[in-house]
């Protein structure tokens, strides 16, 4: 019985170059971290040997003219490893997803199929490099040597039985992945191969180094014995789209999403399961503006970004791909991309279907589903920052709110029965404690009014065709703030009673009246205008 | 008119953004005629309000806003010396019993002590607010009515603050209903926390910083506007146009308020002098005994000297003062702590027949009115050096004792926002990233060279934030205006004021974070303007240095050194010196001074005191360096600025090298007296002003008129001074500290183990890392010893070998180790020796793993156990066993134990070690191979910094030879122009100021050290290599001129020697 092990060295360059073709053969080096404090994380043996270190920083990397310089990309490496997990199971279904660089075949059983295990490694060999990888092969009879002999020798290795500590004797320890301690240990011992670590007394090193000493001398000795973990395919739905020509018009777009959503939906209904988010995000063509990337993402939002991502929360797990293509839709109409699309990726939070039916006692009230695709439907109408219950925020600019989406009460819950009693009971304590205050409409957004000011109080008013003269007057009461932002903002408020001349036509005559009230108008210091908030009822 | 009474500074830590002296400014600007400054818990900023007020002719009105149980603030201003007093007595009890920037006091305290204050009700954070926001009118009248009980209704005015705010303004009407119903005046104020509107971006940061948030998320704890600002008479009379009784009570309060800080009261502790006599008679004859045994009793021109100093000690009233300066120095005798008074003090006679200074300022000549004149009434200036450490404590413990602990305090030193916390705190309040920042900070160089371009801009766009961006720019302009702000209180170095009676009358005392000890809230300059007594009591590394040589020569070689007995022309030191064979010798021991010392060429004690006071920025920026060392060298004419000025001159060849030497020059040239000189010097030292230096220019200039200098001579001499008084170093200073250098290079050259032990045992210190010290004592034919758990202790200590002496290095350089767990392994080892690796783990059972790791792996438990031809890797191999921890069913180790004690019990000797050893030898065989060479190097260096055996270069001799590359002895004998490849470990990078972006190199191998010379545009090329490597090829002309060699360096490379992490000595 004989496994074979397909590595893939230098997998986050690897990840990167078999989507650029462009790269193969050439020195290549992969760059990570925060701006600008990137390192050199992986090179290929090209790059090392023209002189790249791990660890380096980005700017050192840069002047080897040679070296081809790439971002780590967390998404590429994901579907290279997909793609080495598919060619996996595309020889067997008894596999192992060992790390993402590394997967492990059991080959008992194939020679029927695909031949000798000599055969079977070249052909894996073959098939790696179609899939675009160069991979490392070894076959053995044990598991764990298969693996190490894998990533220590490149090309196809094949141990004989037996044979195992001789062959890998040459491979650095740190190949067998000990943790960090006793790699420290060890060097500290100058024990710096599987060769010495394999001479070494094995019960001295278990009193020394504990059954993890023990395990790791067995693993130099290629001594190991396990089984396989089998691998089982993952609860991560995502669909993933590249466009060579990229895309701007929704309809479009329209007709490409649903498709993929389709596929999301044909798998999760595969699997009984149904989803309550769906993480839309697509890639842009580049802009000409300059990426800032000095700011966490609250402050990013006022520069251009590759990315544009849409989250939908649903109120119930939904699977129907036509229910979501129509909120996709809504929603991107709504807030749409800033720039053509190139690349689309899905993806769908698995959750259990829905099972609860409504309340035989309660007022009947509207589908979830279609409740949300009306309210989806209104923000379309109204802009989606317009939607939901005004929420005041911790600033004292007047009268800043915030839209709060909409939560649906989850019904007959113990929970929101609590909540709800603890609400009231808040409510009322509330209401007690505060004192009776006037009642105020606020105008929103505030409006237009000229007003003639003496000894810096206003005297009279212009609004809408009206002319008021202002009886008393408080203020101003003054609030300026978000100076360190784009948009600061300083007014001046004040609190007027005001007699509004007002014409009244009555049987064709037009009589005169006074209308007084209480309206709090304010100065916007910045723009040099004067706005009504509102009425004092 | 319009007073304004409730402002507050930025001495309320974040809660103001106006230093004191702006605040004066522009109190003079609006034209008013004083201002109150209420800081929060804490008259901090006071003096420098008091001192900036003065000259805008503003009086300053003091007060505080101290903290209540509640939390809300009273607002609290001084009318009398009384209330100034209990002020500070309520401040200070709150602050000790508190943690350090906390506190508050009790409604009880306070009705303790409210004499001669006045209360309001405040703004915000005020009694009445609190109350009327927890309860309405009737709590604000219950408020006013118990604030009207502790102060009395005379003494309480109800405040009203306008910002434009509706919420205040309610408040403020029902503040008039209280008012109207207790009929207590009313007070308008505008609670000023900024001077200018613009200032509130500024408040708002430290409100962030205060609270922890961003810019982003603060929220309404940011300011609502910016009206808290210092507003004119008129903006005020504005506002208050309906309450003019509330402006008119502010002019009516103010005169009220009659203290100020120039009422201080403070006095000097007086000397408890013995029969009844005066203190100024025992000073007399304490002086004159110390005057016999310094000068004997023929010294005529000694004693005119000292009678001329007692008479003026006499006339300004300070003999208390030098009895008690000399009390401390009788203390540090008594107790064999070293002791040497260094500045100013060195130049007057009493201080040296007291026994306070080493320098004899008759023999020197030195200008007694450099330290004391009648003219400037202020308190002479003593700083006394000590060793550093528990030595230097032991001393600031006995002042506390001796005044008591309200009596005596340090002094505080304030931290103020600098490039780097700037930078950091902003960026935090801006949401920057905060990798970003970190980068931002670490580009805010060390290099003390600064260039033209090396701008916060350009560190800017260093780091890659892009100016143009308003936020950044926002940043940028944040930052600038935030420099020098104060951050928060810190200690002094040792700085101590002392007091008779209670310290804390004059000002609030806090606790200081070192336990034991508390600092007042005023720096050691306000304390200096305050007229407060200060004594520096400063740890010097050298003096403790020197004290732990004379301990180790006395108790090792059985020799007794008295270092004020020093044979006084030693032919070995000046020769030592004129090689430049300094390295660990005090002051002389820089490259600059090395290039220095050969072509100054010491041949007596005053040309070392030139050498020490030489290489300095004063000399340097001056450009006296060179014309001095020619003319010594006589290459070029003695030359004085003007004949008159030859005796002045005549000691430093017509170069003025001291500032005494400018004071005489002031003195002759323009007819100044020796105060008026002294004060020249101060307009020019370090808080210089344009307008007093301008002042005392054309006095200078006008002195100089009359006496017939005139044109080229003049203005020489003028651009002398002025480039001169800032950094020059005072003659007689200058002699202290060469003082210390003839001993510690006296000690260097004859007693070279104790010394090199000492200097290791007091690192960090001076200039070089412990291991280029090392191998300069063994390239001196020292021999020193690895570290051994069985013999080393924790200090580093001699051994003695056959004739002399080896060291033995301690345990306290090996890295990791604890210094208790050092403690108990000599302990336990003075018990009886460990016989294995495992039975010290057991015997000191808090030893880490880690600790263990370390001392196999530099060697250190080689000989545990009395065995011989053991290596590291077998101690290694040991430790991993030793340091587990055996489960419940494994108890061999403790069974060993036990079998071991027994038979120490039972039996004796051989036998006992027989057996020992038999029961060991099967733990100790261990597998692995030995160390090789380069292993055991980077296991040296990682583990203690340094490497007993050969140097690193040492290994590759041959193979650096046959590259053509040669080691550092070679240099001395090749001549200039010499095309050398010269290849050693850094120990040294320096940028100095003074030297124009030039980088200087010091390199050095197994024969010496090698320099080296970058200029500005090869730095630049080469900058990563140069700062970055530890090891460097260089390659360049050699320039050997006066037997000072160095190398211009033309290329550089980086050179593979080692693996091993070899530590240099940076950027200084």
């Amino acid at each position: 019985m004989a496994f074979a092990s397909i590595h893939i060295p230098d997998f986050m360059v690897q990840a990167i170059v078999r989507s650029e073709i462009a790269l193969r053969d050439r020195a290549v080096v992969i760059v990570d971290g925060t701006p600008p404090l990137w390192n050199v994380v992986a090179g290929n043996e090209r790059a090392l040997q023209a002189g790249i270190e791990l660890g380096m920083a980005k700017s050192q990397a840069a002047q080897f003219n040679t070296v081809q310089i790439r971002h780590r990309s967390p998404a590429q490496e994901k579907v290279a490893h997909t793609a080495l997990l598919d060619l996996g199971w595309s020889f067997s279904p008894r596999m192992e997803d060992t790390a993402p660089d590394t997967v492990v075949l059991d080959l008992a059983g194939l020679s029927a199929l695909l031949g000798s295990d000599e055969h079977i490694a070249k052909k894996l060999a073959k098939c790696a490099s179609d899939f675009g990888f160069v991979a490392r092969i070894a076959v053995s009879e044990k598991i764990e040597a298969a693996i190490l002999a894998s990533r220590g020798f490149s090309g196809i290795s094949f141990i004989a039985s037996g044979e195992e500590a001789k062959r890998l004797a040459s491979l650095p320890v740190r190949a067998l992945l000990p943790s960090l301690e006793i790699l420290e240990t060890l060097e500290r011992w100058g024990v710096d191969t599987c060769e010495k670590l394999a001479a070494l007394p094995v019960l001295q090193l278990s009193e020394r180094l504990g059954q993890e000493g023990v395990h790791l001398h067995k693993l130099a000795r290629g001594d190991c014995s396990r089984s396989l973990v089998l691998a089982e395919p993952s609860l991560f739905f995502e669909e993933e789209m590249e466009l060579e020509d990229a895309v701007e018009e929704l309809e479009s777009l329209s007709f490409l999403l649903g498709r993929l959503l389709d596929r999301l939906c044909e798998r999760l209904v595969a699997r009984s399961l149904a989803t309550r988010v769906v993480r839309l995000q697509f890639e842009l063509e580049r802009s000409f503006d300059k990426d800032l990337q000095l700011f966490p993402p609250s402050n990013r939002q006022k520069s251009v970004s590759r990315q544009y991502e849409k989250l939908l929360t649903l109120p119930v797990p939904v699977r129907d791909s036509k229910l979501l293509l129509k909120l996709v839709r809504l929603r991107l109409q709504s807030d749409p991309p800033p720039a053509a699309i190139v690349k689309i990726i899905l993806s769908a939070e698995p959750d259990k279907t829905r099972t609860v039916q409504g309340e035989l006692f309660l007022p009947p009230s509207p589908e979830p589903e279609k409740l949300e695709l009306t309210i989806a439907r209104l923000g379309n109408l109204v802009g989606e920052a317009n939607v939901g219950s005004p929420q005041l925020m911790d600033t004292h600019r007047p009268g800043e709110i915030r839209m709060k989406k909409f939560l649906q009460a989850r019904a007959g819950s113990e929970i929101s029965r609590k909540e709800k009693n603890k609400f009231i009971k808040k409510n009322h304590e509330e209401s007690r404690i505060r004192k009776p205050t006037n009642g105020f409409r606020i105008f929103r957004p505030g409006l237009p009014a000229r007003v003639e000011v003496r000894d810096g109080c206003p005297v009279r008013i212009f609004f809408r065709g009206m002319r008021g003269n202002v009886v008393t007057a408080s203020g101003p009461w003054r609030t300026s703030g978000d100076w360190w932002q784009e948009e600061p903002w300083h007014q001046d408020e004040w609190d007027l009673e005001i007699d509004f001349a007002i014409s009244v036509k009555r049987d064709k005559h037009i009589s005169h009246a006074k209308q007084r009230g209480v309206y709090l108008v304010y100065y916007d210091v910045i723009h040099e205008s004067w706005f009504f908030r509102g009425m004092y009822d | 008119m319009y007073t304004e009474l409730h402002a507050r500074s930025a001495f309320s830590f974040l809660e103001g953004t106006s230093l004191p002296e702006e605040l004066a400014g522009v109190c003079a600007e609006r034209g008013m005629a004083a201002l109150a400054v209420l800081d929060r818990d804490g008259v901090y900023g006071a003096p420098r309000f008091y001192i900036a007020a003065k000259k805008m002719d503003i009086r300053p009105l003091i007060g505080a806003e101290v903290t209540s149980e509640e939390g809300w603030r009273y607002p609290l201003l001084v009318e009398s010396r009384l209330g100034y007093q209990n002020l500070c007595h309520t401040i200070t009890r709150m602050k000790l019993r508190a943690l350090k920037g906390e506190g508050h006091v009790s409604a009880t305290e306070v009705a303790e002590k409210t004499a001669g204050l006045i209360c309001l009700t405040g703004g915000d954070e005020g009694p009445l607010a609190h109350a009327l926001k927890h309860g309405g009118i009737e709590n604000g009248m219950k408020c006013v009515r118990h604030l009207c009980e502790l102060f009395g209704c005379d003494n309480v005015y109800i405040e009203l603050q306008r910002h434009y705010n509706r919420a205040e303004e309610t408040r403020n009407q029902a503040a008039l209903e209280i008012a109207r119903k207790f009929s207590l005046p009313l007070l308008a104020t505008n609670g000023v926390c900024h001077t200018r509107p613009e200032h509130l971006e500024l408040l708002d940061v430290f409100t962030c910083v205060r609270h922890h948030r961003s810019l982003a998320t603060a929220g309404r704890l940011l300011a609502r506007n910016a009206e808290r600002h210092l507003k004119s008479a008129a903006e005020m009379e504005h506002l208050f146009a309906d309450l003019p009784e509330a402006l008119a009570n502010t002019q009516t309060l103010a005169a009220r308020l009659q203290f100020t800080l120039s009422d201080l009261g403070y006095q000097f502790p007086t000397y408890p002098v013995p029969d009844g006599k005066s203190q100024m008679h025992f000073l007399r004859q304490r002086t004159h005994e110390g005057m016999l045994s310094r000068y004997g009793a023929a010294n005529e021109h000694a004693r005119r000297q000292i009678e001329h100093e007692l008479a003026v000690i006499e006339r300004l009233d300070l003999p208390g003062y030098f009895l008690i300066v000399w009390d401390i120095v009788r203390f540090c005798q008594e107790h064999n702590i070293l002791v040497q008074g260094r500045g100013s003090a060195a130049n007057s006679a009493v201080c040296y027949a007291l026994g306070i200074t080493a320098v004899d300022p008759v023999g020197m000549g030195l200008l007694f009115e450099r330290f004391l004149s009648g003219e400037r009434g202020e308190w002479p200036d003593i700083d006394l050096d000590l060793p550093s450490g528990e030595q230097r404590e032991l001393a600031i413990q006995y002042v506390y004792e001796r005044y008591g602990q309200l009596g005596a305090a340090m002094t505080a030193n304030v931290i103020t926002y600098r490039g780097r916390s700037a930078a950091r705190e902003i960026g935090k309040v801006f949401s920057f990233d905060p990798e970003v920042l970190n980068q931002l900070t670490k580009l805010v160089g060390a290099w003390e060279y600064k260039d033209v371009n090396d701008t916060l801009d350009r560190q800017f766009r260093d780091a890659g934030l892009d100016l143009q961006h308003p936020q950044i720019r926002k940043f940028l302009e944040l930052c600038l205006k935030i420099q020098d702000l104060p951050r928060h209180l810190g200690q002094h170095s040792g700085g101590m004021v002392v007091c008779q009676g209670q310290l804390d009358s004059i000002v609030p005392l806090e606790p200081a974070t070192m336990p034991g000890r508390v600092v007042v809230q005023w720096d050691k300059d306000d304390c200096a303007d305050m007229g407060m007594v200060k004594v520096d009591l400063l740890g010097l590394g050298m003096m403790a240095v020197l004290e732990d040589s004379l301990k180790i020569i006395r108790e090792d070689y059985g020799k007794e050194v008295d270092l004020s007995h020093l044979p006084a022309n030693d032919p070995v030191v000046y020769e030592t010196l004129q090689k430049a064979d300094t390295v660990g010798m005090f002051q002389v021991e820089s490259r600059a001074q090395m290039a220095c010392l050969p072509r100054l060429h010491p041949t007596c004690f005053y040309d070392i005191v030139v050498q020490v006071a030489i290489i300095r920025p004063g000399p340097i920026v001056g450009k006296m360096v060179n014309p001095y060392l020619k003319r010594r060298q006589g290459r070029e004419p003695v030359s004085c600025l003007h004949p008159s000025l030859e005796p002045v001159l005549e000691r430093t060849l017509g170069v003025p090298l001291f500032q005494e030497q400018l004071l005489r020059i002031a003195m002759i040239a323009a007819g100044f007296t020796g105060g008026e000189a002294e004060e020249l010097r101060r307009a020019f030292g370090f808080k210089r002003s344009e307008q007093r230096m301008k002042e005392v220019e054309k006095k200078l200039r006008q002195g100089m008129d009359k006496n017939g200098i005139t044109g080229e001579s003049q203005e020489t001499i003028v651009r002398s001074i002025t480039s001169f008084a800032l950094y020059g170093f005072p003659e007689s200073h200058a002699a202290s500290f060469a003082l210390l250098a003839y001993a510690s290079a006296y000690l260097k050259c004859h007693y070279l183990a104790a010394f090199t032990a000492a200097m290791l045992n007091n690192q960090p210190m001076g200039f070089y890392q412990p291991t280029t010290i090392l191998k300069d004592a063994q390239r001196h034919g020292l021999r020193v010893k690895p570290i051994d758990v069985t013999t080393s202790d924790w200090f580093c200590k001699l051994e003695k070998e056959g004739s002399g002496f080896a060291v033995r290095l301690g345990l306290r350089y090996v890295k990791g180790l604890r210094a208790d767990i050092a403690s108990e392994i000599v302990g336990q080892r003075a018990v009886r020796p460990f016989v294995s690796v495992e039975e010290l783990k057991l015997r000191v059972p808090k030893i880490q793993k880690a600790e263990l790791a370390v001392l196999a792996e530099i060697g250190a438990l080689n000989f545990v156990g009395g065995h011989q031809g053991l290596h590291r890797r077998d101690a290694l191999w040991q430790i991993e066993r030793a340091a587990r921890v055996p489960g419940p069913l494994f108890e061999i180790t403790e069974q060993f134990r036990e079998n071991t004690e027994e038979l120490y019990e039972t039996e004796s000797g051989e036998r006992v070690q027989a057996v020992a050893k038999e029961k060991c030898s099967r733990l100790i065989e261990s597998p692995l191979l030995p160390m090789t060479v380069e292993e055991r190097l980077v296991a040296d260096f990682r583990g203690t910094g340094m490497t007993v055996g050969p140097h690193p270069m040492a290994y590759y001799r041959a193979e650096l030879k046959a590259r053509g590359i040669r080691c550092a002895m070679e240099l001395a004998n090749l001549s200039t122009g010499t095309h050398v490849r010269v290849a050693g470990g850094v120990i040294a990078r320096q940028r100095p100021g003074t030297a124009k972006g030039f980088v200087f190199l010091s390199l050095e191998d197994e024969t010496g050290i090698a320099n080296a010379i970058i200029t500005p545009q090869l730095f630049e090329h080469y900058h990563v290599v140069v700062v970055h490597q530890q090891f460097l090829l260089i390659e360049g002309q050699l320039q050997n001129q006066d037997n000072v060699v160095s190398v211009k360096v033309e290329s550089v490379w980086p050179l593979a020697i080692t693996r091993a992490e070899t530590l240099s000595h940076d950027f200084h």
